[in-house]
């Protein structure tokens, strides 16, 4: 194992060894827990840091070994696997400060932070694996690191919950499993190639390979909440509010649409899932979800639910994406990638501190909130306004590839369903800022804890006003080098326009 | 201005308000930012004053890659609108010093300037869009600045044209950027020639000129107009009536493909509309009440005749520098009359110890500048008459145009007549707050002095021409104080609601209930109806929703591992079927 392969490994292993630590260490232990989980996060982020300087110079990271003859694990960075990478570890640092304010005093934090780490544990392997075999492998031990989350306060609710998302998630996989094993009788171990390896295969076997793709895109489309598949997702609203973070901007819903890039791209690839016919119902299907989300969402006055039903309409902005044949569309499909899971944790912390702070869960309640939390306000005011696409912040940068895409893959519609989502967006998230900002309240707020220095804990405050920040700064500043946009495009010009 | 000071100040123009809109966010630098926001325009201003056009800065971390820059015609646009924003932010400092949401209106306002300057000097697609939306969504704050319910409803409908507009702009920009010869990073120049070749030509033309209609009050679109103008703050109905509305024009002379060949039908389409501009503000400005209603009314009628020039631009090409001249021209003088009015209706509610007869000369020379009595007034009608008469082949239709544009003006007098009149029952209610004065002595002297600052920009006015067009200038005055005077003796205003097409469209309230009074039935009555209606259609969809929402959860819950094992069946079967 060389040196390049270790680096890999080990941004692997600081969540993995964090998860078992703190999962052994008791509960009361609360400092050392923390700083333990802090010093993880970011000793990983630092390591992907480097990965990501090596990707941009061309340096090869690989790890693998056989298992059986025939299968072998497979751990690459290429510049797709470590932009998810990159987006993960990020967000896992800010989630993990914001858990560990949010859940002080709570019970059972040794578990919950242990399957925390598990959970990005697991995103990470999905994100660097580099063949089927193992995405597989840590797409499963996703579902399993994220039940004991959803669950965690153990409720009723919670309960029921918990178990329809293993009923969605065991049963994607199953699928996503027959797709895979299916595809190996086919052709043997997949391994991930730019431009995929699967052109080259006998005409007569297409419409199996057809069958095989619809399989695993379902088995995926659960995950990333893929219209009819997405009834799971509102329900995991009852998890505590850094789950839902992590559910909604990182981990499973991405896991999925990266899994349905990863099958578009690297295993059939562009050229050929376009001339099997396979992108135009794909796209079809994410516009259906597009829809449908932002108008369930209208509805709801639970803020996270509308919150959830937001992430089905905006997650397949980036199948969408997927799904134009262009190079401009895939850019705007990555890139958004990064953008919803910057935009949608904002938004959920920020559910989270009017939660906690102000006991508000109900959207009807937030008449002035912005005058009692300012920061947290214009933190959620600009992830809403981003979700809606409003220049400067990140949706706008998506939006505007995605129509262009649209329009180089002759697929103009698409324009029309971005244009309505848009609109529906702001039909849903406008009403909020106008309570938030233009309302007055008229009973006294009933404070949630003792809260220091600022509007709310601090723990709380910084994690949210940062990630509102890069969603700012991701589409204001998408010309600097590094920026999501830059980097998407890298990806493109590296891999798909060889 | 030469060199490297020119470029930093294309940069401090945009940048100082923002970066003032940025410490606002530090509560302890609050306090001294507040004096410093009427300022804030003022880089912007002398940026206009003594910039070169030509000098561009490239931006190439901001957005997609930005580039700002100015050419003669923004220069004059970054003029007034500076201007007006400078005058109109002393005039607000007073009494805004007072009010509890100061800190907000504070932040909202810089933000809006912050916008509106950028829009003026973005040369590439995506700043200028950007831009264009900060402006559009900030002002929402100072709309319903007072909080208010006429502001709230206000700024409700602002909003949803506002998102409508922005939408169309963002549909017009896509479609037209990607025939750009960088559809990524596409150019403001580019545009015209990439829409005249464009296979959804019309449909580009469509989106941009209703989307930038939203804001320069085109027929049908117009009516968030008076409600904002109403119910904003004076010093926000100023900005938003002199400059922001041109925002809207100067969207139109960036986009649409003014100078291609081809666009007859289009021109007709966009004369014909700012004719119904033109004369339907008039006809209801006059019905009017308030003041600022009048003059909201007045402004859609001024755009109503700039777009007749877009119009005529758009049929007959070989005019476009004649009409860019009297566009621009129209613009600096409305703009800048438009803003003294809207200062001047609060200056003249405030007791002072000043001669009366001065602050009524000063409401005077604006609306005599409209009506085209004053130089900058008469130039403008001028040169758009000989631009529009210029062409060697005319259309046929257009032998009327000069007549209906004088029987415009006509309506344009008799607005600035009832304006006056109003304005009288208003005189001296409130005591003065120290600063209005200024602002508005300096907005009304530059309505007086502003034309004849345009050789500084390049443009060479032709005064000979507009001395020799002063007796056709004169016919439509005395025509609309002849209307006037009969109208203030014999007629009654008809009573047209503010929002006029808007209540007669959404839901039919406005006609529902004059036709229930006519038959007796009381007004509440009728709106509970309607209320009631709207509430059933509303409970309608949620409950269409829960019932979709209760669907799929119950199904999914219980059946989805059944469902999984279906479709694996499924596609089993078909897998084996193919083998």
């Amino acid at each position: 194992m060389d040196w390049n392969g270790l680096v890999l490994l080990s941004v692997l292993a600081t969540s993995l060894v964090a998860s078992g630590v703190i999962l052994l260490l008791a509960e009361s232990r609360v400092v050392l827990r923390s700083v333990f989980n802090l010093a993880a996060a970011v000793l990983k982020l630092l390591l992907v840091l480097w990965i990501i300087l090596g990707v941009y110079r061309n340096v090869d990271y690989e790890l693998r070994f056989t298992i059986i003859e025939g299968v072998d694990f497979i751990l690459r960075a290429d510049a797709l696997g470590i932009m998810f990478v990159g987006l993960s570890s990020l967000l896992w640092l800010f989630t993990t400060i914001y858990a560990i304010g949010y859940l002080e005093r709570a019970p059972n934090r040794s578990r919950f932070f242990g399957f925390f780490s598990l959970c990005v544990a697991s995103t990470v392997g999905i994100a660097l694996a580099g063949n089927l075999f193992t995405f597989l492998l840590f797409y499963e031990l996703l579902t399993l690191s994220t039940y004991p989350l959803v669950v965690h306060r153990g409720t009723r609710e919670s309960l029921r919950a918990g178990q329809v998302y293993l009923y969605y998630t065991l049963g994607g996989g199953a699928l996503l499993l027959f797709g895979v094993v299916a595809l190996h009788v086919l052709v043997g171990d997949t391994e991930f190639v730019p431009g995929g390896s699967l052109s080259g295969i006998d005409p007569s076997l297409h419409p199996l390979l057809i069958g095989i793709f619809l399989m695993m895109v379902v088995g995926l489309g659960v995950k990333a909440a893929l219209f009819p598949l997405h009834a799971w997702l509102p329900m995991a609203m009852v998890a505590p509010a850094p789950v839902s973070a992590l559910l909604h901007a990182v981990a499973v819903v991405k896991a999925g649409a990266f899994g349905i890039a990863r099958v578009v791209y690297d295993v059939y690839g562009i050229e050929f899932a376009y001339s099997l016919g396979l992108l135009g119902p794909l796209a079809v299907a994410a516009s259906i979800t597009i829809v449908y989300g932002s108008l369930r969402a209208l509805t709801q006055d639970d803020l996270k639910k509308r919150l959830a039903f937001s992430t089905i309409s905006q997650v397949s902005y980036i199948i969408l994406g997927i799904s134009l044949f262009g190079p401009v569309g895939t850019i705007g499909g990555l890139v958004h990638l990064l953008h919803q899971g910057l935009m949608k944790i904002t938004l959920f912390f920020c559910a989270g501190n009017y939660a906690e702070t102000l006991g508000v869960h109900k959207i009807s309640e937030l008449d002035g909130a912005g005058e009692r939390m300012p920061a947290t306000s214009v933190a959620f005011t600009l992830g809403a306004l981003g979700m809606i696409g409003i220049p400067p912040l990140a949706g706008f940068v998506s939006k505007w590839y995605l129509g262009i895409g649209a329009l180089s893959a002759g697929m103009n519609w698409v324009l029309a369903v971005l244009i309505l989502s848009s609109l529906l967006n702001a039909a849903y998230f406008l009403p909020i800022l106008y309570r938030i900002w233009f309302r007055k309240r008229d009973r006294v707020w009933c404070e949630g804890k003792a809260l220091g220095w600022f509007e709310t804990s601090g723990w709380l405050l910084f994690p949210t006003l940062a990630t509102a920040a890069f969603a700012l700064i991701a589409g204001l500043l998408a010309g600097m080098p590094f920026s999501p946009l830059y980097w998407a495009e890298l990806i493109v010009s590296r891999e798909y326009l060889q | 201005m030469s060199g490297i000071v020119g470029l930093v100040a294309l940069l401090l123009a945009p940048g100082v308000p923002l970066a003032l809109a940025v410490l606002w966010s530090f509560p302890r630098l609050r306090r001294h930012i507040g004096p410093l926001a009427p300022w804030a325009a003022v880089p912007a201003l002398l940026l206009a004053l003594f910039g070169q056009p030509g000098a561009t800065v490239e931006l190439a971390w901001l957005l997609f890659g930005a580039q700002i820059g100015m050419t003669g015609t923004t220069q004059v646009f970054l003029f007034f609108t500076a201007l007006i924003w400078f005058a109109a932010g002393i005039h607000g400092r007073g009494h805004l010093s007072k009010d509890d949401h100061c800190e907000r209106f504070c932040v909202f306002w810089l933000l809006t300037l912050t916008g509106n300057i950028g829009l003026i000097l973005a040369l590439d697609v995506a700043l200028f869009y950007t831009s264009f939306a900060l402006m559009s969504f900030a002002a929402y704050g100072l709309i319903v600045h007072d909080g208010s319910r006429a502001a709230l409803r206000a700024g409700r409908v602002y909003l949803v044209l506002a998102v409508l507009g922005e939408s169309l702009i963002l549909i017009g920009l896509i479609l037209a950027a990607r025939l750009t010869d960088a559809p990524l990073v596409p150019m403001l120049v580019d545009l015209p020639r990439a829409i005249a070749v464009a296979p959804e030509r019309d449909l580009i033309i469509a989106s941009l000129w209703l989307g930038f209609g939203v804001k320069a009050g085109l027929p049908l679109l117009h009516f968030s107009l008076p409600l904002a103008y109403a119910a904003a703050p004076v010093p926000v109905a100023a900005a938003l009536a002199g400059a922001m509305i041109k925002a809207g024009l100067l969207g139109w002379l960036v986009t649409l493909p003014l100078g291609q060949a081809g666009l007859q039908d289009w021109g007709t389409i966009v004369i014909a509309a700012g004719l119904v501009a033109a004369f339907g503000g008039a006809l209801i400005g006059v019905n009017q009440t308030r003041p600022r209603l009048v003059l909201a009314y007045s402004s859609i009628s001024q755009m109503g005749m700039v777009s007749v020039a877009i119009g005529a631009w758009l049929s007959v090409p070989e005019l476009g520098p004649l009409l860019a001249v009297a566009i621009t021209v129209f613009a600096l003088h409305h703009a800048l009359a438009k803003a003294a009015l809207f200062l001047g209706t609060e200056v003249v509610r405030h007791r002072t110890r000043r001669p009366v007869i001065w602050l009524w000369i000063g409401l005077g020379i604006p609306a005599l500048g409209l009506v085209g009595l004053m130089p900058s007034g008469l130039l403008t009608k001028t040169t758009l008459k000989a631009a529009l008469t210029a062409g060697s082949t005319m259309p046929e239709m257009w032998s009327s145009l000069p007549l209906l544009l004088g029987l415009a003006a006509t309506g344009t007098t008799a607005l600035m007549a009832r304006h006056l009149w109003l304005l009288r029952l208003e005189a001296g209610r409130d005591d003065a707050p120290p600063a209005a004065w200024h602002g508005w002595a300096l907005i009304t002297a530059a309505t007086v002095l502003g034309v004849f600052m345009l050789p500084l920009w390049g443009i060479r006015p032709d005064w000979m021409g507009a001395l020799a067009g002063l007796p056709n200038a004169l016919w439509p005055v005395a025509a609309g104080l002849v209307l006037a005077v009969l109208a203030w003796r014999w007629l009654r205003p008809w009573p047209i609601p503010p929002a006029d097409v808007l209540v007669l469209l959404t839901p039919l309230p406005g006609l529902v209930l004059r036709a229930g009074q006519a038959l007796g039935v009381t007004g509440p009555a009728i709106q509970r109806v309607l209320r009631h209606l709207q509430a059933l259609a509303l409970d309608r969809y949620r409950r269409a929703d829960h019932r979709v929402g209760r669907a799929t959860v119950h199904l999914w819950r219980r059946d989805a591992p059944l469902l999984f094992v279906l479709i694996l069946a499924l596609l089993a079967i078909y897998g084996l079927s193919i083998v």
